[in-house]
């Protein structure tokens, strides 16, 4: 039997127990807080420097126009380098958005032997490339075979960038997919692709989205195979087969100039870059993800 | 019959005559480009003449909107490279090709298309434009001999100026450049040390400062550096409002501002120039006599190649162009020379470019039919 002395002995002990625990506790959750305003402020700060010094540039003028005279009192604008990014973005996904994909389903449903292995570790490998050269390998492989800079030879440099993010993105969120599923499928007599497509794609929605996404993040901001490939313009589109602008381009061309136009400029166009990558990003996953929740399995992968 | 046939020659002969005599008539201008198409000049080089392009750009188009003038300001070096490995339709260089971008580039034309001048350009709080700096002291500063503002070699020429004694920060170009070769070119002239520790070349070994690319770059650098000291091109330092040297000239008898009629001084002191697919690598005009000579003057040039058919994205309708956008530059786009202190080419110059514009073919055919004067 236990005593009531003893019974408050126990309940001292416990709040003795207790209380350096919810203190610890108390520590810990300050410093995790800490840690995470640490890593929120320089992306706060970079924001709010880049509304603040690029909003002032932003005019209709500014989003439409070719580039004037540098130096000159008509500054121009960004329209091609607009136009440039766009079209980079979109003719790099149609290549690499394919690809990326279908190699992840193949390292995924296929790729459990050395040939996948072998794939997965070059994958891998290109992933952690220096862009600059595959900006290089572009330069030799369509600049100097076709003898002109060339958005196609951007395409081609930035589909490569984007190609292993896809495929390691596509094959992580695959794999999240829990393997009774696909026993599920093939139980129900399901051929194996359109348990693939049907089952597996749609599971991984979410997760194939990201990854998509984070590809066309990164290659929106690449400036290093730029340069070699697409050179810079002051020109809207004309051909396939000629140099065109881009947003990174333009911020670096433009920061090197000494003129105060120019850093506005600058500012300008790195606002107009976040706010494309921004709005491409909500905006695909408004698209895509909507339909999301009843039967249909929430997974997340790769960020 | 026979009367027939006499009067038919002769018809023949009277309705050739305007078009043989048209085509025995030399031509003074290369064709226009044709209305309604499109055409995109790509160019690469210099930043040396970037601002002077960038104007040319935005104007030729105003007058012929079918031609869209493409220029990359990535350097006379990397200008010269994109030029021999064909990648765009011309480059642009202040340096003029060497025997070895010759030999990588065989049949290459030579057109000076402006010429400028090379501003030793300072921060320094207090001190304004037209700081007196002979060249030796130019030498020593940009080798790191001179440390100080208030080294005797500066204080001496500049009394009643006062410079502090703060360390001098050299800023000079990172990249393949035209304005360090005149500049190192000059340096070597004018102090025999320079020539022997570093010499002259588009890239050099420098003993002192940091790098920027291109003349955009340094004229940042030294913007943004107190005590700093570079060199720019006239335009740039104009542009910015920054302040510069007044240079001792060749003479040794004054100390010259760079201005578009003291480098046009210097530019006039070159002749015999060579013909536009000859060697042009001993062409300079730093250092040139003259008590108004600016001893930093240069010319810049496009370069391209006389068989423009060797180039995969050219068609002779986009050469037609390509001729005559040189064309128009070394004639109505000198006017905005000037308001961008630029010197307009003089007219021996302009000559020697016409006759070097007649030298242009597509596989075998010229493309400007002009009888070459002299």
């Amino acid at each position: 039997m236990i005593t009531i002395e003893q019974r408050a002995e126990f309940r001292k002990h416990f709040r003795n127990n207790i209380s350096s625990r919810q203190a610890m506790d108390k520590i810990v959750k300050g410093i995790v807080f800490g840690c995470v305003a640490l890593a929120i402020i320089p992306l706060g700060s970079i924001l709010l420097e880049v509304v603040r010094q690029g909003a002032p540039a932003l005019s209709t003028d500014f989003l439409t126009q070719e580039p004037g005279a540098i130096g000159s009192d008509q500054p121009g604008g960004i329209g091609p380098a607009i136009q440039g990014t766009l079209m980079l973005i979109g003719m790099s996904s149609l290549v690499g958005v394919p690809v990326g994909v279908l190699g992840g389903i193949f390292l995924s449903e296929y790729g459990n032997n050395r040939y996948g292995n072998t794939i997965r570790f070059f994958n891998d490998v290109l992933a952690e490339f220096p862009t600059i050269v595959i900006g290089l390998f572009a330069f030799i492989a369509i600049v100097l075979t076709f003898g002109s800079f060339s958005i196609i030879a951007g395409t081609f440099a930035l589909s490569i960038i984007m190609l292993p993010i896809i495929t390691r993105t596509t094959e992580e969120s695959l794999k999240l997919v829990p393997v009774t599923y696909r026993e599920a499928g093939y139980a129900l007599g399901i051929k194996r692709w359109t348990v693939i497509t049907r089952i597996l794609l749609t599971s991984a929605k979410s997760g194939l989205v990201t990854g998509i996404m984070l590809s066309v993040a990164r290659i929106a901001g690449e400036t290093a195979p730029l340069i070699f490939t697409i050179l810079g313009s002051d020109n809207f589109f004309m051909a396939f087969d000629q140099p065109m602008d881009a947003l990174p381009l333009r911020i670096w061309r433009l920061s090197l100039l000494p003129y105060d136009s120019a850093t506005m400029q600058g500012w300008g166009a790195a606002l107009v870059l976040i706010l494309i990558v921004l709005t491409l990003n909500i905006g695909v996953r408004y698209l895509f993800l909507r339909k999301r929740g009843g039967g249909r399995f929430r997974i997340t992968a790769g960020g | 019959m026979a009367r027939k046939i006499i009067l038919g020659i002769a018809l023949t002969l009277i309705l050739m005559m305007p078009t043989t005599t048209m085509f025995a008539h030399a031509e003074t201008s290369p064709t226009p480009p044709p209305d309604g198409s499109n055409f995109n000049i790509v160019g690469a080089g210099s930043s040396f003449v970037f601002p002077l392009m960038s104007k040319w750009r935005v104007e030729y188009h105003a007058f012929y909107p079918g031609v869209t003038l493409n220029y990359a300001s990535v350097g006379s070096g990397a200008g010269i490279n994109q030029f021999t490995k064909k990648t765009v339709d011309f480059g642009a260089t202040d340096a003029p090709l060497f025997p070895s971008d010759m030999k990588a580039a065989p049949g290459a034309l030579t057109f000076p298309e402006s010429i400028g001048a090379i501003t030793v350009a300072y921060n320094l709080y207090g001190v304004k434009t037209g700081l007196k700096l002979t060249g030796p002291a130019i030498a020593n500063i940009f080798e790191g001999k001179i440390i100080y503002w208030d080294d005797l070699a500066i204080t001496g020429n500049n009394p009643g100026v006062s410079l502090p004694h703060a360390r001098i920060t050299v800023v000079h170009r990172s990249d393949g450049s035209g304005t360090t070769f005149a500049f190192t070119q000059y340096l070597s002239a004018v102090s025999a040390q320079w020539k022997h520790d570093i010499g002259f070349g588009k890239t050099v070994p420098w003993r002192a400062g940091i790098g920027a690319p291109n003349n955009a770059g340094v004229a940042h650098y030294v913007q943004l550096t107190p005590y700093s000291i570079g060199y720019v091109e006239l335009a740039y330092a104009m542009q910015n409002k920054m302040t510069y040297a007044a240079v001792q000239n060749a003479d040794g008898n004054n100390f010259v501002l760079p201005t578009i009629d003291s480098t046009l001084a210097a530019a006039n002191q070159a002749s015999n120039l060579p013909t536009a697919n000859g060697d042009w690598h001993n062409v300079s005009i730093v250092n040139e006599p003259g008590a108004n000579s600016y001893p930093l003057a240069s010319f810049t040039y496009i370069v391209t190649y006389s068989d423009l058919s060797k180039l995969k994205s050219m068609t002779p309708a986009k050469a037609g162009v390509l001729v005559h956008l040189i064309w128009w530059m070394i004639h109505d786009g000198q006017q905005y020379s000037n308001a961008l202190w630029y010197v307009p080419l003089p007219s021996n110059v302009v000559q020697n470019d016409m006759n070097g514009l007649a030298m242009f073919t597509f596989k075998g055919q010229h493309l400007f039919n002009y009888t070459a004067g002299t």
